[in-house]
């Protein structure tokens, strides 16, 4: 019953986040709405039993990505005109779309019909998913890896470009 | 409407308002913070289905796309960085170089 | 190999060694003498054969076929090429080699000097082949395969000297004009394939034997086969052609615009003789064409200054006289006349060369004269053949001529009193322009230029040679009984009722006409001062006359240049240029106008991409959802 209840409350906080993050002025508090729905999804994974996964989203999405994205958004000019008009030309074309968008959504889950649910399986904590993670799916942890040396490196040389261009 | 059901139609929510996000939103920044809540959306769907179907994969899958999401955000915003420095603004309006 | 493959044969071998060798044989020592033993005795060795072969056939009484090979076979039917020996081709055979093979040796002389002897007797014996394959076909096919080449021999001949473009021009509006008749011939061939099955000739005139198949109209393809004719053998109206032909060297004129080529056609009608038989009218109009062809061409005859062109307007008039004998149905007299217009007329164009040769290429009338005494061989066989063209009695035109005027009036099959008294009228014309000629050229006083008069020699022995046999030949020819000798294939018409009294009268009056034509002419041209005055009589019909009725300014005017119009305005500027191009160039246009608008679709801000994204995945998912 109070499973039910939080996992409802978390899931109206996603979406109340997502709404702010539509409709907010100042950057910074779209960067907040994101943090809002994100720390949201985090409990829903929680109320999932999927904890592990909970975890890594509030640290590297919340934790790392997050932070940059507020760090950037301190160094803005304040007088840019898109913190006076939050809005682009294309607003009345796009909520139509949400609209459409939603409706298509919808259709389509409500005749995916009622969905297979397994019987809860006990190891989504830490340790089965670490020995799952390193023992089964190593190739990927390494190509992951290597993904991120090479994110490294491309960072470096856009930031060099970037030091480039302006002499 | 049972727990799944519920959990689907609000990534699907969360999706279509990222994405119609990138299109009504103006500034730049902002449009990267709505691509980032779509990719959320995505991500509560896998996490969902995984959990239904008790498969350990899916968790893992979940977190390799938390790893290309940091990588992502990684580069893309020093590359929009450059753009507004360039542009003088980060005003999406203002990036319409490419053109037919 | 069979005599009569080896006899069509042996001239192609002559076109190919001489044809291909002649430049490195020229180059030896040996060469000209080399090319002109191949090109001369290769035709002498097809009428040797030739005669072999008819003795054959006068012993065994039948006629001998040879079948060389199958070119084909569609369907059911196999078209071969087969030649096929009867009187009639033999007659044509011995003509064709035998006159061929005599103007062959006089080409040696005449055309010693030109730096193309061996082209030149290589495209000799090329026409040669050609015309044996028409003569001795077994099948329309054959013979229409001949028919072709000799028209192609034509035109290489008469363009011989092609750096000359008035020459070259001729040549093609020879062949032009000769393609139009082909298109005729053409069309006679499929109606009778289709209506009979097969081109083979003794089965398309077995089935004519009666009165025309069912299903096929005699007339028809009688006239659609007469189109034919008329292009080659140079009726109205595709008779412009020979006239300009004169531009070749002369014993090209001899051998294929007097003595073969030009009779093809008299022959072709002569060998599909059942299916004339079989529509009077189709032979009705064969016969007024011959004759009002024979008539003008004498009109025009006797204007004409060139002695070439003479010759050519006679040979003309001639042709239409075969085809009167034809159209009356007298097949046999009109292969007699072919005989002895082939002697008689090779010798007149060879004598011209002789005289031309004399006078160092000197061809107008008016600046010759007196020549009698100076070149008198030439001048003792230009009298014979012109006294036998003219009809004097008893050289062979005499004989042939008298006999198409009888049937002209005479024959069952079409005769009248008109056709007769035009005919007799034509004869007369033939005897006053000959006589003409001979006296302009051979008598009275010399009106040679100073360098012709001190040029004038007799010419070699192998052209006076070939002159003399030829003039002894239309001396005595008419005693061959040709008509007599073909009755078996080629039997003459019935004679109409009430008219065999009559053969007298018009025998007493065509050897009147011979002769007053002769007096008629020494009276006008004995004295030239008689000569102009008559001309000033009748200045305008004079001016007609020469001007040869002004036919071919008329197909100029009438087809010449509206055909020319249309292929500027219709055909290249609206076809190719608008259409063709236009539509071409109009889709690269419209690819280009298109990209340029659709272009604009891609017009610049970010986000408008995103919202086509978003539409787009919008309808992709409706459609899954509807169709899933």
């Amino acid at each position: 019953m109070i499973d039910s209840l939080l996992l409802l409350a978390f899931a109206l906080a996603a979406l109340g986040g997502a709404v702010a993050m539509l409709l907010a002025r100042h950057p910074m508090r779209v960067a907040l709405a994101l943090v809002l729905t994100m720390l949201s999804l985090a409990g829903v994974y929680a109320m999932l039993g999927m904890h592990a996964v909970a975890v890594f989203q509030v640290l590297i999405y919340v934790g790392a990505v997050m932070v940059f994205m507020v760090y950037v958004i301190m160094l803005l000019d304040p007088a840019d005109r898109s913190l006076r008009e939050r809005f682009s030309a294309w607003l009345l074309p796009g909520a139509a779309a949400l609209v459409l968008l939603i409706a298509a959504f919808a259709y389509g889950v409500q005749r995916g019909g009622p969905f297979a649910v397994g019987e809860s399986v006990a190891g989504f904590g830490v340790k089965p998913f670490s020995i799952a993670f390193l023992a089964d799916y190593w190739v990927h942890f390494e190509l992951v890896s290597v993904l991120l040396v090479a994110v490294a490196v491309a960072a470096v040389a856009v930031v060099g470009a970037g030091r480039r261009s302006r002499g | 409407m049972d727990r799944t059901t519920l959990l689907v139609t609000l990534a699907c929510v969360l999706f279509s308002a990222g994405l119609v996000g990138v299109v009504v939103r103006r500034n730049a920044l902002v449009m990267l913070m709505c691509l980032e809540l779509m990719l959320n959306g995505v991500v509560l769907a896998l996490v969902t289905f995984a959990r239904d179907s008790g498969s350990q994969a899916g968790a893992v899958l979940v977190f390799l796309i938390f790893v290309v999401a940091a990588c992502e955000i990684a580069l893309a915003i020093p590359i929009v960085l450059l753009l507004a420095r360039a542009k003088r603004t980060l005003d999406v309006a203002a990036y319409a170089d490419l053109k037919g | 190999m069979d005599i009569l493959t080896l006899i069509v044969l042996l001239p192609l071998a002559g076109f190919v060694v001489n044809g291909l060798g002649g430049t490195a044989l020229g180059r030896q020592r040996i060469g000209p003498s080399a090319v002109s033993v191949i090109g001369c005795g290769l035709p002498i060795a097809s009428f040797l054969l030739a005669i072999g072969a008819i003795v054959d056939l006068e012993r065994s009484g039948q006629a001998l076929v040879d079948v060389a090979y199958t070119w084909t076979t569609v369907g059911t039917t196999a078209f071969e090429v087969a030649f096929r020996l009867d009187r009639l081709s033999a007659v044509m055979l011995l003509v064709v080699t035998g006159v061929g093979s005599l103007i062959h040796v006089y080409s040696t002389g005449y055309m010693k000097d030109d730096p193309g002897y061996a082209r030149f007797f290589a495209y000799l014996n090329l026409f040669l082949f050609f015309m044996l394959l028409l003569v001795l076909g077994k099948s329309l096919l054959v013979v229409f395969v001949g028919w072709e080449g000799v028209g192609l021999a034509s035109y290489l001949l008469i363009g011989f000297w092609f750096d000359d473009p008035a020459k070259a021009a001729a040549g093609s509006k020879a062949f032009i004009t000769n393609r139009i008749g082909d298109a005729g011939f053409l069309v006679g061939m499929f109606l009778l394939q289709q209506g009979i099955g097969t081109l083979d000739i003794e089965t398309i005139n077995a089935a004519f034997a009666n009165g025309a198949p069912p299903g096929l109209s005699a007339t028809l393809v009688a006239l659609a086969l007469f189109v034919g004719a008329t292009g080659k053998s140079a009726q109205i109206p595709l008779h412009v052609w020979l006239p300009d032909a004169m531009a070749g060297p002369t014993p090209v004129s001899a051998l294929i615009h007097a003595a073969t080529m030009v009779t093809a056609g008299v022959y072709m009608t002569a060998r599909m003789s059942p299916i004339y038989l079989a529509s009077l009218d189709a032979s009705q109009i064969v016969a007024w064409t011959g004759l009002a062809t024979a008539f003008f061409a004498a009109t025009v005859a006797v204007t004409q200054y060139d002695i070439k062109k003479v010759l050519a307007y006679s040979t003309i008039s001639q042709l239409g006289l075969m085809f009167v004998a034809i159209g009356v149905g007298a097949y046999g007299v009109a292969v007699f006349h072919v005989v002895t217009h082939a002697f008689f007329k090779a010798c007149l164009f060879l004598g011209a060369g002789s005289v031309i040769h004399a006078l160092g290429g000197e061809q107008d009338v008016r600046r010759m004269g007196g020549l009698a005494r100076r070149i008198p061989v030439t001048f003792a066989t230009f009298a014979i053949a012109t006294a036998a063209i003219a009809g004097i009695p008893p050289l062979a035109g005499f004989f042939s001529k008298d006999e198409i005027l009888w049937f002209a009036l005479a024959s069952g099959h079409g005769g009248s009193v008109a056709l007769f008294a035009l005919a007799t009228l034509t004869a007369l014309l033939t005897a006053f322009y000959m006589f003409r000629l001979l006296w302009l050229t051979f008598f009275g006083a010399s009106r040679l230029s100073p360098q012709a008069s001190h040029h004038v020699h007799e010419s070699p022995v192998s052209m006076t040679g070939v002159l003399t046999v030829l003039a002894v030949l239309s001396a005595v020819g008419g005693f061959l009984a040709v008509p007599h000798y073909l009755e078996p294939t080629l039997p003459l018409p019935d004679v109409r009722a009430g008219t065999e009294a009559l053969h007298v009268v018009v025998v007493a009056l065509s050897v009147a006409v011979a002769f007053a034509g002769l007096a008629a002419a020494a009276w006008c041209f004995g004295n030239l001062a008689r000569a102009d005055a008559l001309r000033n009589r009748f200045v305008s019909l004079h001016r007609v006359l020469s001007a040869k009725y002004y036919v071919d300014e008329a197909y100029d005017a009438l087809l010449g240049r509206p055909l020319a119009w249309i292929s500027d305005r219709v055909f290249l500027r609206l076809g190719d240029r608008v259409l063709l191009d236009g539509s071409l160039n109009g889709l690269a246009a419209l690819a280009r106008r298109g990209a340029l608008v659709l272009g604009r679709v891609q017009a610049g801000p970010l986000q408008l991409y995103a919202l086509f994204a978003v539409a787009g995945l919008i309808l992709s998912l409706a459609w899954m959802l509807r169709h899933g």
